[in-house]
């Protein structure tokens, strides 16, 4: 046996029990309140194509739903069906409009209420903007905000510029180049949310 | 010689769990007697997964 072959044999193996015993679960945060929201169309279209993988459980978790009080922060005011989304979750998107080139001061709201329940898992985030950036600057805006919370970001984003063309007033999906880029984007998150998974759960820090 | 702490056992399986990960956790609010951690300014929590459902826990280094 040469070195590297010996090497590649010391690799810890992915027992089938990761592939076929528990599905994933990937919910979808839809980060804005705004009546009128377009970016509510980009959160349904991300679940519906994630409801199409096989292994794979989603569920679009919109923060306009979220009774969260403004009078505290922090997990102070953790909200137990958001918690326990979360703490089951293997990974989670997170669709965010682009406002003022930042993100919704009520999505920040709702993160800040978890911690552990990030901790070693995935995130891709889906920018949404009227204009041509698809929301460039907000992704880049909450990655450092994903780091603090422990979650690890995938390197494809998908980003809906110019939005009001993207889809119809009712939702309608109007250009389907959209489903190749959250195919793209898709795969990357769910290759990171078995691999987290499968380090959270076997490999030592110790 | 780092000190080994008990295992954490899963409240849903009762097997080990792993320890997978430490992370300082500032805070204002008034942490326990000694729980801060004066080289890092913030209370080091551990973080552990259920190997067979999945579950996590934390619990204070």
């Amino acid at each position: 046996m040469t070195i590297a072959e010996k090497q590649i044999d010391s690799l810890p193996k992915i027992g089938p029990s990761m592939e076929t015993v528990r599905t994933l679960f990937i919910p979808v945060i839809l980060g804005t309140t705004r009546m009128g929201r377009m970016s509510l169309h980009a959160g349904r279209l991300v679940t519906e194509e994630l409801g199409k993988r096989n292994g794979v459980e989603t569920e679009l978790i919109d923060i306009a739903k979220l009774p969260m009080p403004t009078n505290d922060a922090g997990e102070a005011i953790k909200h137990a069906d958001f918690s326990s989304k979360v703490s089951k979750a293997d990974a989670l998107v997170i669709v965010s409009p682009e406002y003022n080139h930042g993100y919704s001061g009520l999505l920040k709201h709702v993160l800040d209420s978890c911690l552990k329940e990030y901790i070693h898992k995935a995130v891709g985030i889906v920018g949404v903007s009227a204009g041509p950036f698809g929301g460039a600057r907000v992704i880049q805006n909450l990655l450092p905000v994903m780091r603090e919370l422990g979650l690890v970001t995938i390197f494809w984003d998908v980003n809906f510029s110019s939005v009001q063309k993207a889809f119809s007033t009712e939702g309608v999906l109007l250009d389907e180049s959209y489903i190749r880029r959250i195919d793209k984007f898709l795969k990357e998150l769910i290759w990171m949310a078995k691999t987290l998974r499968y380090g959270r759960e076997q490999i030592s820090l110790d | 010689m780092a000190k080994i702490k008990k295992k954490m056992i899963c409240p849903e399986c009762q097997v080990d769990m792993n320890h997978h990960c430490d992370k300082v956790v500032y805070t204002t609010d008034q942490p326990q007697a000694g729980a801060v951690d004066p080289s890092f300014g913030g209370v080091i929590e551990e973080f552990h997964a259920c190997p067979n459902c999945g579950a996590g826990a934390s619990r204070n280094a």
